[in-house]
């Protein structure tokens, strides 16, 4: 038993991420098998509501609010714009990830057995904020003489693609569930620059030939892009035109990939339990409509050497701007290739430790196998989702209460990059075989958007069979 | 616990649901972003040279020659972030003079038709050997005369040698920046 406690917490230390919480462990939902396919479940099966058995939003910012921007004191906006630049870090990052269920369906195969599938379109992106260039684009270098403006400040992942998935749920025997997922990707729009190098300084020389030595020194920014190229190419492109241009990747059109989800839950006792699993194990291969633009090299200047004469042995005007540019050019190149890449999914990794507590017996079902659940569940979970420059991790705990047979609340506290008072809430409920859930997070924020770092919301209907 | 059951059930909704309609964003003026602006402030290098009093004499004659300029254009001044959002420069020019003698400095800034749009006039003080003499001059173009640069495409720098006594020997150093200033 301890052996798999220490597997989960080496391996939490290792990839860990943070996805929807609230619906992590709600053994009512389906929803709950696509964060953890190993999930204990208490159904027989499930048919979404095509379209909106699941829309999920979640938008973040670690180092800014609108408030911090927008704010109606009076004062100037671009100083507030500028103070706040200097405010936060290159670690920073503005998040924005969007989930939208077309399809959602399962059934049980036998007494151990769920099998599950579904269609799912997922958009995500994540940006850190390019400091060092951010801070050369609106104050330039005059204040920041002889230090560095690093362009490994520039880093950011974006994509929007399908995700076609069939899901297997395996009681192994009355302790043990595990699961497994396996997705197909379908990319539409990818774009991604990680792992840039670079620097650029303007050096005062007091002793140099002129007032200072501007320096660029290995700069090597690459930015991918995929399905971008067409989008770009077509000139008065509209909205809706574009809108139909991606859509029509959605359906094995555009770049493919592969992944896998793997969950477990192990009941320690009677009344605690132990839950972990990892999404998005996968890659998505960008072979269609590529285009790669790099920038490289390395120059020094400290300005144009004037020769005198002006004329050079020809007595022509000697191009002195045009051998300066030149030089630039040879040393400082810019190259947009078609060169194929692989994106690896942002993997996201859950572990939970939970205790029930008021014992409540279910319906007997031949297909169930589950007897007693808990009216209480006190729970902690953490999670992370692997980005650029490390994980982002979150740490919730949680109670989750059956109010009744038909309703639910799960009641959470994250503490995460945004927030230190995230007070998250879900809420299901069944009307016969009709279930509605929502759920949202950091609802002490909700009043006032403004000032909120993050704010996420999860919602959903479907039909639930019990029997 | 029927009780608790529809008090749990009354207060998560009216929680959730006051919390999810209540949403809003307060105290703040979207109407701002059409004020927002990039005002960076560039330190640029411009010209340097390094010449001693064998760019004064005549190839043909070897006599001294006492006036010589030379033109550089300065091409990014044409383009589109100088002539829409460049607010101000300020120029800093600087010799170090061993030459014995005063030398006038004219530097002219000029059109891509050669008419002149400014110029700088300023006499360098004569310096000695192992004693060089720095002398510096600015020039602050604001927005009222900043299409004086906009305009401008050439930079020509002259020397002119004033007449002396002592022997036409030494170094001439210049170096010279702007500081741009712009508003996009």
């Amino acid at each position: 038993m301890w052996r798999l406690i220490c597997f989960f917490l080496l391996f939490s230390s290792t990839v860990l991420a943070q996805n929807k919480p609230l619906l992590f462990n709600v053994d009512d939902l389906p929803q709950t098998l696509m964060s953890n396919p190993g999930a204990q479940i208490n159904f027989t099966g499930h048919i979404g509501i095509p379209l909106f058995s699941q829309i999920h939003v979640s938008a973040g910012s670690t180092g800014a609010d609108l408030y911090d921007i927008f704010a109606d004191d009076g004062a100037n906006i671009n100083s507030r714009i500028q103070e706040t630049m200097r405010d936060m870090d290159s670690r920073d990052y503005f998040s924005v990830n969007q989930q939208w269920e077309i399809i959602s369906l399962g059934w049980k195969l036998d007494k151990k057995n769920y099998l599950s599938t579904g269609v799912y379109q997922e958009m995500d992106a994540f940006v850190y904020f390019p400091k060092d260039p951010a801070i050369l684009a609106n104050e330039g270098n005059s204040n920041y003489l002889n230090e560095p403006f690093y362009f490994d400040d520039v880093s950011f992942t974006g994509e929007i693609m399908t995700v076609y998935h069939l899901g297997i749920n395996h009681k192994f025997d009355k302790r043990l569930t595990v699961g497994a997922r396996a997705k197909f990707y379908s990319g539409i729009f990818n774009a991604e620059s990680t792992g840039n190098t670079g620097r650029f300084t303007t050096y005062t020389t007091p002793n140099g030939r002129n007032v200072y030595r501007h320096e660029v020194v290995d700069v090597d920014v690459l930015i991918n892009t995929s399905g971008f190229a067409p989008l770009k190419d077509e000139e008065g492109m509209t909205v809706e035109q574009a809108t139909a241009e991606l859509l029509s990747r959605s359906f094995f059109g555009g770049n493919v990939g592969f992944g896998l989800d793997l969950g477990l839950s192990y009941i320690l006792d009677e009344q605690f339990i132990l839950s972990g699993s990892v999404q998005d194990l996968g890659a998505v291969f960008q072979r269609k409509e590529v285009e790669n633009y790099r920038y490289f090299g390395a120059y020094e200047t400290s300005g144009i050497e004037p020769l005198f004469p002006d004329l050079d042995e020809n007595d022509e005007a000697i191009p002195y701007w045009d051998i300066f540019e030149d030089e630039v050019d040879r040393n400082l190149r810019d190259q947009t290739t078609n060169q194929s890449y692989t994106t690896w999914r942002p993997i996201k990794a859950n572990f939970a430790m939970e205790y029930g507590f008021g014992p409540a017996f279910l319906p007997c079902h031949y297909l169930s196998v589950k007897k007693v659940r808990y009216m209480n569940l006190l729970g902690m979970q953490l999670s992370g989702v692997k980005r650029p420059k490390g994980f982002v991790y979150a740490f919730t705990t949680y109670w989750d209460r059956k109010i009744n047979e038909n309703q639910r609340f799960k009641l959470s506290y994250s503490l995460d990059d945004y927030s230190l008072t995230n007070i998250g809430l879900m809420y299901t409920r069944t009307f016969n075989k009709f279930n509605v859930y929502l759920a949202a997070n950091n609802l002490l924020a909700f009043p006032n958007l403004a000032k909120a770092h993050s704010a996420s919301v999860q919602l959903g209907m479907q039909l639930i069979f019990n029997n | 616990m029927k009780f608790l059951s529809f008090f749990l059930t009354k207060s998560t909704s009216l929680i959730a649901i006051s919390c999810l309609f209540l949403g809003c964003a307060k105290d703040i003026d979207l109407s701002q972003r059409e004020d927002i602006t990039l005002s960076p402030d560039l330190q640029v290098d411009l010209l340097i040279y390094n010449i001693d009093q064998s760019q004064f004499q005549n190839p043909n004659t070897g006599n001294l020659k006492t006036r010589i300029s030379d033109t550089v254009r300065l091409e990014f001044l044409d383009d589109d972030y100088i002539q829409k959002d460049l607010s101000s420069v300020d120029f800093y020019f600087r010799h170090i003079n061993t030459f014995p003698r005063e030398i006038e400095s004219e530097i002219r800034f000029l059109s891509e038709s050669n008419a002149e749009q400014f110029t700088v006039n300023y006499t360098i003080k004569p310096g000695a050997n192992g004693n060089p003499v720095t002398t510096e001059q600015y020039e602050l173009i604001e927005e009222d005369r900043i299409n004086l640069v906009r305009r401008s495409i050439k930079m020509v720098v002259e020397l002119e040698v004033q007449p002396g006594t002592s022997a036409f020997e030494g170094e001439l150093d210049f170096a010279s920046k702007g500081f741009f200033s712009f508003e996009f």
